[in-house]
């Protein structure tokens, strides 16, 4: 029996100590190697991500050569389940790579550490930032981070040469009214008998359909806040009018036919490339990951018209930015990092011209040279980032854009529903997420 | 009796209930206790880890006050999950609709399923044997592919527009669906015709197991009983009516069991050919589990329907048990 215990022990800490060596090093990882403080820094797997911060924490190395950083990546969906997991067990990294309408719902509960005042004050970052990307990282009156990309996902098509030939519509195509764009795109949709084979202008996404919608509402003068601020009004006539344009532009001018262009196939992106779509309403990120993935594409990336009125207003994600761990125990060294990575001018470009995404700091659409040589598809952006708001604190971004109201709008392009419908619908079940959330 | 008499005797009587000797003892205990830590840590402390969820408000974005992240920001709610999915909200609307879809799923590749490998599993007995091996390799071959690359494969099959299945019905002079994995109007008897792709797909590729166990389970039938009916006039019908299916009934049982609770568990399939659509009629359970879980962060509610999934498979199965039972060996 004695025997048996004592094998019993052995193999306890056998198992224990194998479990323990498997193990990452805790954020408090921080833990000093050879005098130098060592940060961990953590990022989704996008290859030009990938190669903008290595070229950056190289840098960031060079210049502070006390501080030694780990830079690890995870594939998309894996990054999300890692900060989790690791954040329920305390082993995340200091700074983490993450996307600002994110943000609040991990900085109320208390995994994410308060930008220090003496780093940057809100004040300070918003003569710094534009006020989309940077809003998304203010939380409750306070900052939590500072962003690298002004995320746009309205204002602007993917256009396909090639499949404006012989369709009698000026290439590139000048849209500077809904009207002309409506009726110079539903000449480029294409049918074999009743199926359409090509669709002129597809703008059935699961994150173009919902921008649209709130694009709508802001534009006729309306909000998709109640007055609390918290709850939404999804069911009133701007939004109505807005759901209705986006049907007539399916059902009637048949731009798209959402059955076989959607979400789910031939996504705007995906079909856009596949060259069966000839204008794809997608942010201007699509013309940066098509220049990559597909280099003898020929494309253009121009600007689309306002929906309503004459003046754009739009709602905006806070786009990818850092933001330190509340675990990490090397607060100074990982915000100095951060502010590296974002505020300084050179940096942003490095980021922002690599990774072919819009830039969050205003200097580099002020002086936007050096940055257009390297990304020039984001110029026709420029025009739009000063009249984006941020999209505001909607409890669950992703639940309210890919549960909520895609499925009402998709449903009611589809025709199985009407456009006060789907209004409702989404009203209904955005105001029971957010109650739901309380 | 001595100290000493009685350790020995005691010493007998536990060889004598073991049949091991001390050594050998230690050499089981060995190599039980790390496969047991094993199950313990990954497999046991995660179920007992989702129970305990399903009674909180738990989501792994917020810091809990008490152990294990509980309590605080993550409050215990008591059976507030469970009664939820009884109300008239969107999300439990779609944990319906997703428990509605699985079982829809599940019983219709089970018909499917024995519907093609029973038949196919007695002609492939009936062949030669030297190309036995190869038929059984053949239909085994889908199963060992990666389910992402058969729901990709399946897709283009599928598609619309370049779809073999459409160029095909076409090339017949038939009219072929709109769509098959998107179109929300699209039904067949009652069924959405996006399900019946997916079903399509997923017994393509999972048939081949209950195929090679049914084909073991007839080799196990005695000639004797077979050559009894032969002589007493039986046609090929009734000797598959009246011997061979009565005979494999425990086998039934085991296949039923494992197609029933693998159909409830399908994630990945649902996944890479619809992602629960068109319009949720495809959303699975597993599906909506694991978009809770992973993607809304409300991993409370995840656990919870994750509970119901396990009663689910475990009363399927008793019913299962308790109609295929059989009584008997042969």
């Amino acid at each position: 029996m004695q025997r048996s215990v004592v094998i019993l022990m052995v193999v306890l800490a056998m198992v224990m100590s194998a479990c323990a060596g498997g193990a990452p090093a805790a954020p408090a990882g921080g833990d000093d190697s050879g005098g130098k403080t060592v940060l961990r820094v953590w990022s989704h797997q996008n290859p030009s991500f990938i190669q903008a911060n290595e070229a950056v924490i190289a840098k960031f190395m060079e210049q502070n050569p006390d501080i030694e950083v780990t830079y690890e990546q995870f594939e998309y969906d894996q990054f999300i389940q890692a900060l989790q997991t690791s954040m329920q067990a305390g082993t995340e990294a200091d700074v983490i790579e993450m996307f600002g309408s994110w943000v609040c719902s991990y900085a109320a509960g208390g995994r994410l550490a308060e930008v220090p005042v003496d780093v940057m004050s809100y004040t300070e970052a918003q003569e710094l930032f534009f006020a989309a990307p940077l809003d998304g990282y203010y939380c409750d009156g306070k900052l939590y981070g500072l962003p690298n990309e002004f995320n746009l996902e309205v204002g602007g098509a993917l256009v396909n040469p090639a499949l404006f030939e012989g369709k009698d519509v000026p290439y590139p195509p000048v849209w500077d009214t809904m009207d002309t764009l409506r009726e110079q795109a539903a000449r480029l949709s294409e049918f074999d008998g009743d199926t359409m084979v090509r669709a002129g202008h597809h703008f059935v996404g699961g994150d173009g359909l919902p921008f649209l919608l709130l694009e709508g509402i802001l534009e006729q003068g309306g909000s998709y806040f109640a007055e609390d601020g918290e709850h939404f009004t999804f069911d009133t006539p701007e939004a109505i009018a807005t759901i209705q344009l986006l049907m007539d532009m399916a059902q009637t001018d048949k731009l798209v036919d959402p059955v076989l262009f959607n979400g789910e196939a031939n996504q705007p992106y995906d079909g856009f490339f596949a060259g069966v779509v000839a204008s794809s309403f997608i942010g201007s990120w699509a013309a940066g990951q098509g220049l990559v993935n597909y280099p003898d594409f020929e494309f253009d990336y121009v600007n689309t018209p306002v929906l309503f009125g004459t003046q754009r207003k739009y709602a905006a994600d806070a786009g990818w930015g850092k933001v330190v761990s509340a675990n990490s125990a090397n607060q100074e060294a990982a915000w100095k990092l951060v502010q590296f990575m974002t505020a300084e001018q050179d940096n942003a470009v490095t980021f922002n011209g690599t990774t072919g995404t819009i830039p969050a700091l205003k200097a580099l659409v002020e002086n936007p040279q050096e940055l257009l040589t390297k990304a020039p598809w984001v110029e026709p952006t420029f025009k739009l980032l000063p009249d984006g708001q941020y999209l505001g604190n909607v409890s669950d971004r992703d639940k309210l854009f890919y549960d909520i109201i895609y499925p009402a709008l998709l449903q009611a392009l589809q025709g199985s529903m009407t456009a006060e419908q789907a209004a409702q619908t989404i009203h209904a079940q955005a105001n029971e997420m957010v109650d739901a959330a309380q | 009796m001595t100290r000493a008499a009685i350790a020995v005797d005691s010493g007998a009587k536990r060889k004598e209930r073991t049949g091991l000797r001390p050594g050998q003892r230690a050499f089981v205990w060995g190599s039980l206790i790390p496969i047991f830590l094993y199950l313990g840590v990954f497999a046991l402390f995660p179920m007992i880890w989702v129970v305990v969820l399903s009674f909180f408000n738990y989501s792994p974005v917020r810091v809990g006050d008490g152990p294990l992240g509980l309590g605080g920001r993550n409050p215990f709610i008591g059976l507030d999950n469970f009664t939820a999915m009884f109300a008239d909200t969107q999300a439990a609307d779609l944990f319906r609709t997703s428990v509605r879809n699985t079982l829809t799923f599940a019983f219709l590749v089970l018909v499917v399923n024995l519907a093609i490998t029973l038949p196919l599993a007695v002609l492939v007995e009936n062949v030669h044997a030297r190309v036995k091996g190869l038929f059984r390799a053949v239909y085994f071959l889908p199963t060992i592919s990666s389910a992402v690359a058969v729901a990709i494969m399946w897709g283009y099959v599928f598609h619309p527009q370049q779809g073999l299945l459409n160029n095909f019905i076409k090339l017949i002079g038939l009219t072929p669906p709109k769509a098959w994995l998107t179109d929300p109007s699209a039904v067949l008897l009652g069924v959405p015709l996006a399900m019946i792709a997916v079903i399509i797909a997923y017994v393509w590729m999972d048939f081949g197991y209950n195929l090679v166990i049914f084909i073991a389970a007839l080799q196990g039938i005695p000639h004797e009983i077979r050559d009894a009916a032969h002589i007493d006039g039986a046609t090929g019908w009734q000797e598959f009516r009246r011997i061979t299916v009565p005979l494999l009934r425990p086998t039934l049982l085991l296949v039923c069991t494992l197609t029933m609770i693998s159909s409830f568990q399908v994630f990945v399939i649902f996944q890479v050919m619809t992602g629960g659509g068109p319009q949720n009629q495809t959303r699975s359970l597993t599906m909506e589990i694991y978009e809770n879980a992973f993607r809304f962060q409300a991993m409370g509610w995840a656990a919870s329907m994750s509970l119901v999934l396990f009663a689910m498979v475990l009363i399927v199965t008793l019913v299962q048990f308790r109609v295929l039972r059989t009584d008997w060996e042969y």
